[in-house]
């Protein structure tokens, strides 16, 4: 009987783990009902055992909370952060990474909101005006940001998933400004499957 | 005195509705002084429209309150940062700085693509369906050999064409154009024009993009039916701008060419 007991929750957890990490039509992740509707009532419990294995592979599951419990998502994601080496290699241009931190700590000063042109008026200060609006239209697809009927931009869905917004604010202003000369790649803290990053 | 009334009531519903675009602040509205005042009014008021006012004008002032409710809620948490103080620490960094900075508290999703027997069911139907590539050629006629229109996202997201590529292609252009023009500006013409129609076509398609983002302006010459192309030294921001059309076939490429080898 415990056999069994310890097959299903095998199995459960197998289930949880291709829900989690398998794209469902656009967006990764999975919904509270989804979760329940798979692993039955009891899908918070499974949850917290799958927790326990994915940590041993550096990466943990977050809850991005949209009203209803049911309706909440639930991601992988990294336990710890890439180094900026590595995030280059997922595809991302330095200028980009630093055009979200703007877009980003602009929005979340003001409250979580901001107009659109508002936003890239900010940006082509600092960036060349044609890759604001292209970049921004980007943010907007993946989810980083979010923009509604009257041009009004938001913190989006993949932010509330993947960026510590207290961290990158506290970030932000503690971070001694050190000019262009020597940059130095930082180095990373967090999961306990990670290295130290190559030399940039 | 009634229509004194009615301009409070107007009044009143208009510094609301300031509020509500984002326009005022909304401690600059005087709720308590405004809810005094309605409640004297309410009494006199005797016309069905004056009682609607009196209602929007309370529905509005109890949204200057969640308005005022928001933003304090907002200071009071450690989220809130002066946007002034943000706006100068993101001046004075670097964008490298500014890319460390996300990395550190940022978590990325973890996600993966799998194909599914439906898919699969989806793509072996696809090319069960599709016509072989001769029927498709002769379906596409003459013309199907051209060159047909691909937007800029589209070349990106066929490989084709990278962002930064075409940022460099469209840097390199304005520099040339800054050689070539000099202060009077240059023929739009002389300056597109290339040997191969193709290389013409392609200079055309980058100067539009260098035009449209302000790294350069155009000005009509109506009467030697030309355009004349100036750079600008840096990238200009403008409040009004108007679309200019502009034909490009190979008969027109052929003689403007040779005008331009003849001037």
């Amino acid at each position: 009987m415990e056999e069994g007991g310890e097959a299903e929750l095998r199995e459960k957890l197998a289930r949880a783990a291709q829900l989690l990490f398998f794209k469902h039509h656009a967006q990764p992740g999975a919904r509270g009902w989804e979760l329940k509707r798979a692993l039955g009532r009891d899908y918070e419990k499974i949850l917290q055992v799958l927790e326990e294995e994915v940590n041993k592979l550096g990466l943990t599951i977050r809850r991005v909370s949209e009203g209803e419990p049911e309706n909440d998502r639930y991601f992988l994601t990294l336990k710890g952060h890439p180094t900026l080496t590595e995030a280059r290699t997922f595809g991302w241009r330095i200028d980009d990474l630093a055009m979200l931190t703007v877009a980003l700590a602009h929005l979340l000063a003001k409250g979580g909101k901001a107009p659109f042109k508002e936003v890239e008026g900010i940006l082509e200060e600092k960036f060349p005006k044609f890759r604001v609006e292209p970049t921004l239209e980007r943010f907007i697809r993946m989810g980083y940001l979010s923009e509604d009927e009257q041009g009004i931009l938001y913190v989006g869905w993949r932010t509330r998933a993947e960026v510590d917004q207290r961290a990158l604010l506290t970030l932000l202003l503690g971070r001694e400004v050190r000019g262009e000369a020597s940059q130095e790649e930082p180095s990373r803290s967090g999961g306990p499957s990670q290295s130290s990053p190559p030399p940039s | 005195m009634r229509r004194e009334r009615r301009e409070l009531l107007l009044r009143v519903i208009d510094l609301c509705e300031s509020v509500r675009r984002n326009e005022l602040d909304p401690f600059e509205v005087r709720v308590g002084e405004f809810l005094q005042r309605l409640r004297e009014l309410l009494p006199k008021l005797r016309d069905l429209q004056d009682l609607y006012l009196d209602l929007q004008a309370l529905v509005g002032l109890t949204e200057v309150i969640l308005r005022q409710g928001e933003w304090i809620r907002h200071r009071s948490s450690l989220l809130y940062l002066d946007p002034l103080l943000i706006s100068l620490k993101v001046q004075v960094m670097s964008p490298r700085e500014l890319a460390e900075i996300l990395v550190e508290a940022w978590h990325p999703t973890v996600e993966l693509e799998a194909l599914t027997l439906p898919a699969l069911s989806e793509a072996k139907e696809y090319w069960t369906n599709l016509p072989p590539l001769e029927e498709r050629r002769r379906e596409l006629g003459e013309g199907g050999g051209g060159g047909g229109e691909l937007p800029l996202e589209e070349l990106q997201r066929m490989g084709i064409l990278r962002r930064e590529e075409f940022e460099r292609l469209l840097t390199e252009l304005w520099e040339e154009l800054k050689r070539s023009a000099g202060e009077k500006g240059i023929s739009y013409w002389r300056f597109i024009s290339a040997p191969t129609f193709e290389e013409t076509v392609r200079r055309a398609w980058l100067v539009s993009f260098l035009v449209s983002y302000g790294y350069a302006g155009m000005e009509l010459k109506p009467l030697e039916d030309d355009l004349l192309l100036f750079p600008y030294s840096s990238p200009q921001r403008r409040e009004e701008s108007m679309s200019v059309p502009v034909s490009l076939s190979e008969e027109k490429w052929r003689e403007k060419r040779g005008r331009g080898r003849r001037g």
